[in-house]
């Protein structure tokens, strides 16, 4: 009986000491007031966008929903945060194994995450942020949010602050207002990223456009060799998930010599997986970098 | 096999089959780590009990409730290759659920049941409407069998309208229990008072078997029992789809396999077959969280591909 | 002679019409801007620095053409179905041929170690062929009778079922292929090129010959079997071919633009309404037909979600359910 008086008290007297000292953050997610009294210290991360907002201030989450493949997590990123414990898909992550690692914090994305938002509480703390789909001022405001949470407010804004030099001095080499298409070719289907993809985004902030077209609704839209020659974009930039891709196939035909990127060589190849999968600050400074690469080789 | 054997073989399976789904997935529990995750404030507490346990009892329900409307479906229609499908309810239900999940992305995913539910007793409404009261147990199969294609192609326009949330689509489409939990549970639930119901039909779909002269000669209308075990059917597998998706082969194959097991007799047919849904679809969600752990397979998938080669082999031997 | 006359009417209508969609396919709704002038032009004096006419001649020409053999392969693939089984409701996609297809293709394209082994044409045709064969076998197809019409439809609805099944078990393991795959599943005829055109007509239209070949024996079975065999008809050489046919034209098709589905279920039935039951008439007419609506799905395909395209097979079977549930309702089954 004494026993537990005393042991409520010690509980009691701790928590009061923890809430204190330490300290409790307040933020907005998608589903209202988030408040954590703790600094996370094992975070489980369900989109690659959140990793690379941890690993911008330097801290490593200790699982990632890497759909089992390693390889899909940005260098950049991989070398901040070392190593790491796959939870399973994106869409589908193992919720045992998101257990099983005891999180004190989860990240999880609205759009693929809410049906099991309920479930992700139970485990432990759920911050609950757009991630698919998103923009790239959504992807740096969802980068602020993490940093205040996990107690690294300051240094986010500090690294914000140099994410922005580092874009603008980059923009400066780059050529202003060229209209530059960026597109992920599969095997039978290539997909431009718009005006309000994350990838568009990110070539706005790097001073140069995407083509406009009339009608504009979709972030990805699926496009036909002529739709491609209506919009004609000066650059021409594609991530080739498939070998031969679809754009490998037109590059053959007579109408792709149409393409005013085509007659000035200016058609190029990156990483599809860094340019539109892995999205965050250190995605967003590997795109201009890889930019910036192509520009200076012409 | 005799019913007296398939009974108790039949549940010692089910227990073994539970048992496995406890114990095993992308973390192994020992059977102590079992029993003390069933109180709160316990390691694997989540694991077990909010996780692994009302995943298994909805994997009992719906397995039962999918096989249990195959066999009434297969008793009405009297066509070994005739399932819930044919009724398109599953079909409706996908249809609303993907037409929710393109035009209200913004909306939240807890109405998905709902909406997807009222879209299979739609499905099932309109089905009645264009067959009416009278009409040949075949003749409703294959409009059913039509109107599902309809409902169908459908569901391919607005994906294919809507490219970006084709995924999405795709998964509930295919029928999974991740991340289904004692909610969905509950919702379930109540649709199985329908259970005692359709059992109590088994008497009258033996004597439909005899023909509509006989039935009508013993004094049973065959036209109410069509319409109350068609009824029934409808509403469990609407019920089912609406918290897990369209989970396919079930409905086809549990009756098949029982009925090769414990003959055709529906009073212990319909209770077997529920007990071989269960089995199934356990197997199947195991198998699902153990094959590549951490992934987690859509359990439809497993069942389809357990499910169609029997089908198949079973088809082969019924020529 | 009232009647010949209304045939031959009838019949110069359909390529009336045929040749206006098709001239109408060249321009609609194109993204880059066309005229119907323009299309002429490219025909006459084609000019190499004009991108209109290099799209009509490069994009849509091939494009158009493809639609037209796709169509007469599929409405005759349904038309000698029809014949052969003297079932109103067979059809390439009710009787599961495209969802075999479909499968085999969607399994040649993404499990990497079928990847290459055979072409995808091969594999939806080796896929249809076995689908087709399954049903044949358990809907008793050769028998006759009003329930066994019912029969040969569950059995090719429950085998479409299980290819549809494994397909979406295949695609949904590669979860980025997803949209092209289902694009694909949907038959698309935006990818049709030149090149595809080289490989395919070969085998449409040696296919095509074939078939107008076996209309007389087709009108001969209409008689029933016993009265075919009495007017010595080898009854099992023509099925044979028959389904050979069969195979060849929707294999052909689907190897060309995807799996496209009712043309065959809708066509003959069209076809029928307009010339009567005379199978020597009523083919060539479904090709017409088949072509036609082929190609106007095609340019609707275009219009329906301007500028994106929505894929042809999604818009005809948008079309045809229906029919098909009509169909069933008609029948006394």
């Amino acid at each position: 009986m004494l026993l537990s008086v005393i042991k409520r008290l010690t509980t009691t007297l701790c928590t009061l000491m923890f809430m204190s000292s330490a300290y409790a953050v307040t933020v907005q997610d998608s589903k209202g007031t988030f408040t954590l009294d703790h600094t996370p210290q094992r975070i489980v991360v369900l989109e690659f966008s959140f990793a690379d907002a941890l690993a911008s201030v330097g801290v490593a989450p200790i699982g990632i929903a890497d759909d089992k493949d390693k390889s899909r997590v940005l260098p950049a990123v991989q070398q901040v945060i070392g190593d790491w414990q796959s939870v399973g898909t994106r869409s589908q992550p193992s919720l045992e194994v998101i257990a099983s690692l005891k999180p004190d914090l989860i990240i999880a994305d609205i759009s693929r995450h809410e049906s099991v938002y309920d479930d992700l509480q139970k485990i432990a703390p759920t911050l609950i942020l757009p991630s698919r789909r998103e923009t790239y001022s959504d992807n740096l405001k969802a980068a602020s949010i993490i940093a205040k949470v996990v107690g690294k407010e300051q240094e986010m804004t500090d690294r914000l602050v140099q994410h922005q030099q580092f874009m603008a001095h980059i923009a400066q080499q780059l050529p202003d207002h060229a209209i530059l298409q960026f597109g992920v070719a599969r095997a039978d289907a290539l997909f431009l990223h718009t005006d309000d993809s994350y990838t568009g985004g990110v070539i706005q902030a790097l001073g140069m456009q995407t083509p406009v077209s009339d009608r504009d609704d979709s972030a990805y839209r699926q496009t036909s060799l002529e739709q491609l020659v209506a919009l004609n974009p000066e650059y021409l930039i594609v991530g080739h998930y498939a070998n031969p891709s679809i754009v490998d196939n037109w590059s053959n035909e007579p109408l792709w010599t149409v393409l005013t990127a085509v007659q000035n060589d200016h058609v190029y190849r990156v990483d599809p997986n860094i340019w539109s999968r892995c999205r965050g600050i250190l995605a967003a400074e590997h795109i201009a970098n890889d930019l910036l690469q192509i520009f200076s080789e012409q | 096999m005799t019913a007296q054997r398939f009974f108790p073989f039949a549940l010692i399976m089910l227990f073994a089959l539970s048992l496995a789904n406890l114990l095993f997935g992308a973390v192994s529990l020992s059977l102590h780590d079992i029993w003390q995750g069933l109180f709160v404030g316990s390691e694997q507490h989540f694991t077990v009990y909010e996780y692994r346990l009302p995943r298994l009892f909805l994997a009992i329900l719906v397995g039962a409730g999918l096989a249990l409307s195959g066999a009434l479906v297969q008793g009405v229609i009297r066509n070994p290759l005739a399932s819930p499908d044919v009724l398109g309810v599953s079909h409706g239900a996908g249809l609303a659920a993907v037409f929710y999940m393109t035009y209200f992305n913004g909306a939240s995913t807890e109405w998905l049941p709902e909406v997807a539910l009222s879209g299979g007793l739609c499905a099932a409404l309109i089905l009645w409407y264009l067959c009416g009261a009278h009409s040949s147990a075949i003749k409703l199969a294959i409009t059913g069998v039509a109107l599902a294609a309809f409902w169908a192609s459908c569901i391919d326009f607005l994906m294919l309208t809507k490219p970006l949330e084709i995924n999405n689509a795709l998964l509930w489409l295919t029928g999974s229990l991740w991340g289904r939990s004692w909610p969905q549970l509950q919702a379930l639930l109540p649709w199985f008072v329908l259970v005692p119901f359709a059992l109590g039909l088994s008497k009258y779909l033996n004597v439909l078997d005899l023909g509509d002269d006989s039935a009508n000669s013993l004094g049973v209308s065959p036209q109410s029992v069509r319409l109350l075990s068609l009824a029934i059917a409808v509403a469990l597998t609407a019920a089912c789809v609406s918290v897990c998706g369209p989970i396919g082969f079930l409905g086809l194959v549990a009756p098949h396999l029982t009925r090769k097991l414990v003959g055709g007799r529906h009073q212990s047919l319909l209770p077997a077959t529920m007990l071989t849904g269960a089995c199934l679809l356990l197997a199947a969600d195991l198998a699902a969280r153990t094959l590549a752990p951490p992934i987690e397979l859509p359990a439809g998938i497993l069942t389809a591909i357990i499910g169609a080669p029997y089908f198949l082999w079973l088809l082969l031997r019924m020529k | 002679m009232s009647h010949l006359f209304r045939s031959v009417s009838l019949g110069l209508f359909l390529c009336l019409g045929l040749l206006l969609i098709s001239w109408w396919n060249l321009f609609a709704w194109s993204v880059v801007p066309v005229s119907g002038a323009d299309v002429l032009h490219a025909f006459t004096s084609f000019n190499d620095q004009s991108i209109a006419h290099r799209i009509v001649l490069d994009l849509r020409l091939p494009r158009l053409l493809t639609a037209l053999l796709v169509g007469a392969c599929l409405a005759s693939a349904g038309t000698i179905m029809q014949g052969l089984t003297r079932n109103p409701l067979a059809a390439p996609s009710v009787l599961g041929v495209n969802a075999g297809a479909a499968l085999g293709m969607a399994l040649v394209s993404t499990l990497p170690f079928l990847y290459g082994a055979l072409s995808t044409s091969i594999a939806a045709m080796l896929g249809g062929g076995v689908a087709w064969l399954l049903v044949m076998l358990l809907g008793s197809a050769w028998r006759v009778g009003a329930n066994e019409h019912g029969r040969l439809v569950l059995a090719g609805v429950a085998i479409s079922a299980l290819c549809a099944a494994l397909t979406k078990a295949v695609v949904i393991m590669e979860e980025d292929q997803a949209a092209g795959v289902m694009t694909w599943l949907a038959g698309s005829l935006a990818d049709a090129r030149w090149q595809k055109w080289q490989t395919f007509w070969p085998v449409a239209s040696i296919s095509l010959i074939g078939a107008l070949g076996l209309a007389p024996s087709l009108n001969v079975l209409q008689l029933g079997e016993d009265n075919a065999r009495n007017l010595g008809i080898n009854l099992l050489r023509s099925k044979l071919f028959g389904s050979l046919l069969v195979l060849m034209l929707v294999g052909a098709a689907i190897s060309a633009v995807g799996s496209i589905g009712f043309v065959g279920l809708i066509v003959p039935h069209i076809a029928r309404l307009m010339f009567g039951q005379d199978f020597r008439l009523c083919l060539p007419v479904a090709m017409i037909i088949g072509a036609l609506l082929v190609t106007l799905a095609d340019t609707l395909s275009r219009a329906v979600t301007y500028p994106m395209e929505t894929p042809a097979g999604a818009i005809l079977a948008l079309i045809g359910a229906p029919f098909f549930i009509y169909l069933v309702r008609k029948r006394t089954l």
